[in-house]
């Protein structure tokens, strides 16, 4: 099956391809391999150590703006099912979808082991407006029935934001909170491989969407940048002390080559 | 209600499906199973088999697109995620039926042709009457016409297919038991969760009842197109699984399902059952929840 050591599905002819790998049964595979024996995405095995007052506090802050992220993730995938172009794009929707759900739920999960009582009452007082706005935004696209521009939003945007945001994360985070995003940064490779590979098949067929596209990308770029500045605000960084994300995340997207 | 809704995370979900009852199956049933010769050289059976399936491919694309749906109008995030897992549930029923078409000698350029021939239309009205309560964003009607009614009727249904298919076709009875598994837990999230809120806003009732009869009406219509004419078809399945278990040395096993003797009994009287079955199935929940059964008007 898909998951199998030596399979590299690029090796397959395009319907071959999208038989596979946008299936119920190739996610099933993939995840089987990293989430086995990780209860709430991680390894049993790693213990965590409380953390002192001001870095609990700080992670609370950053694991709800996260929930934020993922909860729009989980309500825009869940809204695409039913929009989706072909059979295979609605499948792999459905596994973005519990995917997404699993986030959620093992950001909640470390909420509740820092401390936290009520974790969906926290995340919506410690919500970035910013983070909110972009929510708000994707659902929008959802509702209006622009898979283009949602699965831009979504698959290429957001992903690459919370890839980036996430990666720089888990190189200094706690054991515990770093093994989660691990799994979670997994997954987000596999979103941004299925918007960057449908959305580049779906501009080839039709290059006139490209211009629309762009425009959606400028109006999302700069709330994805005004998310990390207010991140950063709440966790007190001094400006020059920051973590370039933004020109990564901007170059990240432009790698990408979907959208200029 | 937070103790109740961990029982549904995604967590246990790994746990039950994926790294339980689904382990090391493919297209939900083992890798070296496939179709009866018997079945695939057989004109009348191989039609009536792909005329099945595609019932049940139709009925999953509608629960599929009814629990995507109703995860953005969901009130809290404990139902979000159950019904991520439910998505995801029915996008794999979706996909081990279809591939059941292929393996049937279905060409994949003809799957939705094939789909739009064989469709029962009392089930495509079934499945509009729901998709039409998610669309509106109602949770309550949503999750009734769903989680009691739709999963009420396909748990019962898989479960009548499952018995029949034990031993003339033991591939399709254990890709069966695997989505019987899963209906299981979506009905089980249904009455638990949806009982709170009846009784919150009990003002719904009335309505939700109404939708409730009006989807039970295609059902039954549903059924009795299903297996009016079909005597020949049973009779030739039933025949199929003597000769395979004869061949393997076996003894016929004695099969009842709710009283009926699957191995005698009339296309007419295995209606009776099914239908039987469903509707006291449906009284007991939509009791448990608070909301009273109503009858529909009887089928043409």
């Amino acid at each position: 099956m898909g998951a199998e050591v030596d399979f590299d599905p690029h090796a397959l002819g395009e319907d071959e391809f999208l038989d596979e790998v946008l299936s119920f049964e190739f996610w099933f595979q993939t995840v089987e391999g990293y989430l086995s024996e990780h209860p709430y995405g991680r390894p049993e095995a790693v213990v965590g150590r409380p953390l002192d007052g001001d870095a609990n506090d700080r992670l609370v802050t950053i694991l709800c703006n996260y929930c934020v992220a993922e909860a729009a993730a989980l309500e825009a995938s869940s809204g695409l099912i039913r929009i989706a172009p072909n059979h295979h794009a609605r499948v792999f929707m459905a596994t973005q979808v519990a995917d997404e759900a699993r986030h959620l739920e093992v950001f909640m999960h470390r909420l509740r082991e820092l401390g936290v009582g009520d974790p969906e009452a926290e995340i919506e007082r410690r919500a970035n407006p910013e983070i909110v706005e972009f929510k708000a935004r994707l659902l929008d696209l959802v509702d209006d029935r622009d898979w283009d521009s949602a699965v831009l939003a979504q698959n290429v945007i957001l992903e690459t934001m919370e890839y980036t945001v996430f990666r720089h994360h888990a190189g200094v985070a706690d054991p515990v909170t770093a093994a989660v995003l691990e799994g979670v940064i997994s997954d987000e490779r596999r979103h941004l491989g299925f918007g960057e590979n449908d959305l580049g098949r779906r501009l080839a067929d039709d290059p006139s969407q490209r211009h629309r596209l762009e425009d959606v990308k400028h109006r999302f770029d700069a709330l994805v940048l005004g998310v990390f500045d207010a991140t950063f605000d709440r966790l007190g960084v001094p400006r020059d002390d920051r973590p370039t994300l933004g020109r990564e995340y901007l170059d990240a997207v432009a790698r990408l080559g979907i959208v200029s | 209600m937070a103790d109740f809704l961990s029982q549904y995370s995604i967590q246990r979900w790994l746990e039950m499906a994926p790294q339980g009852y689904l382990e090391d199956t493919v297209y939900g049933h083992d890798a070296d199973e496939e179709e009866p010769a018997e079945l695939l050289d057989n004109d009348l059976l191989r039609e009536e088999s792909i005329r099945t399936t595609v019932q049940l491919v139709v009925g999953e694309r509608c629960a599929l697109a009814a629990s995507s749906g109703l995860v953005n109008c969901a009130p809290d995030f404990g139902s979000k995620t159950f019904l991520a897992t439910q998505t995801l549930d029915e996008a794999r029923h979706v996909e081990i039926f279809t591939q059941r078409l292929y393996d049937l000698g279905v060409n994949k350029d003809d799957l939705e042709s094939t789909l739009d021939r064989y469709a029962n239309p009392n089930l495509v009205k079934f499945a509009e009457i729901l998709l039409e309560r998610v669309q509106d964003g109602d949770f309550v009607a949503g999750v009734v016409g769903q989680n009691i009614v739709l999963e009420g009727m396909a748990f019962t249904v898989f479960e009548l297919l499952e018995a029949t298919s034990r031993q003339a076709n033991p591939k399709f009875a254990h890709t069966l038991s695997g989505t019987i598994a899963d209906e299981r837990r979506h009905v089980g999230f249904g009455e638990n969760r949806i009982g709170s809120l009846v009784r919150e806003q009990p003002q719904r009732k009335a309505d939700v009842e109404q939708m409730q009869k009006e989807m039970t009406y295609y059902m039954l219509a549903t059924f009795a197109d299903s297996f009016s004419g079909n005597a020949a078809a049973i009779e030739e399945t039933r025949r199929i699984g003597q000769e395979l278990t004869a061949d393997a040395g076996g003894e016929p096993q004695q099969a009842e399902w709710h009283g009926a003797d699957l191995a005698t009994a009339s296309p007419e009287e295995l209606e009776d059952v099914l239908a039987g079955t469903v509707l006291d199935e449906f009284k007991t929940r939509l009791g448990r929840i608070g909301l009273e059964y109503q009858s529909p008007p009887v089928p043409a």
